[in-house]
């Protein structure tokens, strides 16, 4: 384990960009986990009117802004993926594909993911459903599984477990061409349901039925109650109170995860007001 | 109670012929998410004499996965008599690993 952060926030959209700022200004010793390109979003955003002091800009020009801040203020950006948040007795330990953090408190900023999940998923949950090949992949050492991948970084995991499966199947949700080992059967088609009685025994695609062990969901972001377990949602968003608290404490949340308006400048708001309330628990601790 | 490390050999006697509920954990050294569900399992274990904690690692009893079906680690399940009657798959909160042992 290394060291032991006041503050690790989760996202790199204006919500959690603005968190950073905060716990700057506020001396606290943190860690911001996100990518340097910000957020998809913002980047394809046409033009943004309704941001105070930044009128008639692109999501481009508005993420140089940003960029500029974070320059400004010495904040960097931590490129891993966190996969898993547990809270433990007075803190919060954090897994990534890169390794474990801990901190004192979590801000989670991870935006909203609109896709449902799909048939047949929690069923068989743990039963032939997985969300992590490099944990997994040694239960198919003589099976079948098929990847739905998401991007394409899921390639690489992929071919991991097909390093360790009979088979592996690997079907692209992107338009991205493929580039994997030959071993691997690429599909392009639609996802019905994944299905089986006691253990997952298929999957079903629009054109056709694969038989397999298992499937691996390698989604960009996973949902907040499922990156952090025991965290209250309501309506698909994390339910806080005005001081984005969460039902766990030390755990804060902002920005389009915690429901609409789904804005930048509330967001940033918001941002503003998990960093403050975070650095109010952790005094209040001392 | 201490946790106990059990394997194919002792599996029997240590989980299906327990005379109080035994919580399992399917784990490997490997496995990021189990070292993180670890400490908690240890500080459940050390609550109570009331059910046992053991460990299986899953790189070594491949025969106690496929005939659990356990196919993801972590993985928990609650043996009471001999038989499972709760089971939890990936990191879950203390609290629900505790009502999964009110059996």
């Amino acid at each position: 384990m290394s060291e032991r952060y006041d503050i690790a926030i989760i996202g790199s959209g204006p919500a959690g960009l603005s968190a950073a700022i905060n716990a700057r200004v506020r001396k606290k010793n943190f860690i911001l986990f996100g990518s340097q390109n910000f957020s998809e979003k913002l980047l394809k955003a046409h033009e943004i009117n309704n941001y105070l002091g930044l009128y008639g800009k692109s999501g481009k020009e508005m993420a140089e802004a940003f960029e500029n801040h974070l320059k400004a203020m010495d904040i960097q950006i931590t490129e891993e993926k966190v996969t898993n948040i547990y809270p433990m007795e007075d803190s919060y330990s954090l897994l990534t594909n890169e390794g474990m953090y801990e901190a004192d408190t979590v801000i989670l900023t991870t935006g909203v993911h609109f896709g449902k999940p799909l048939e047949g998923e929690k069923e068989f949950l743990g039963k032939g459903v997985s969300y992590c090949a490099t944990c997994d992949a040694m239960f198919y050492k003589e099976k079948t599984a098929a990847v739905i991948g998401y991007g394409k970084s899921d390639e690489k995991e992929a071919e991991f477990l097909a390093d360790v499966a009979q088979k592996v199947y690997y079907i692209p949700m992107y338009q991205d061409e493929v580039s994997m080992k030959e071993s691997i059967e690429v599909i392009r088609d639609a996802v019905v349901e994944i299905a089986g009685s006691d253990h997952v025994e298929k999957l079903v695609l629009k054109g056709q039925e694969i038989i397999v062990d298992g499937v691996f969901l390698l989604r960009e972001s996973v949902a907040a109650d499922q990156l952090v377990p025991g965290l209250v949602m309501e309506d698909n968003h994390v339910l806080v109170d005005r001081k984005m608290q969460t039902n766990l404490p030390g755990c804060f949340a902002a920005g389009d995860l915690t429901g609409q308006p789904y804005q930048y400048i509330k967001a940033a708001g918001e941002g503003n007001v998990a960093a403050l309330s975070a650095v109010n628990f952790l005094d209040s601790r001392k | 109670m201490e946790i106990k490390h059990v394997n194919e050999a002792n599996f029997v006697q240590e989980v299906v012929e327990s005379d109080i509920p035994v919580l399992v954990d399917f784990y490997a050294d490997w496995c990021g998410p189990c070292k993180m569900l670890s400490p908690t399992i240890e500080k459940i274990a050390k609550e109570s004499n009331q059910y046992k904690v053991v460990k299986i690692n899953a790189d070594e009893s491949n025969r106690l996965l496929s005939r659990y079906n356990v196919a993801s680690i972590p993985t928990l399940i609650v043996f009471q008599a001999g038989k499972e009657v709760n089971r939890s798959v990936g990191l879950v909160p203390k609290e629900q690993i505790v009502k999964m042992l009110a059996v």
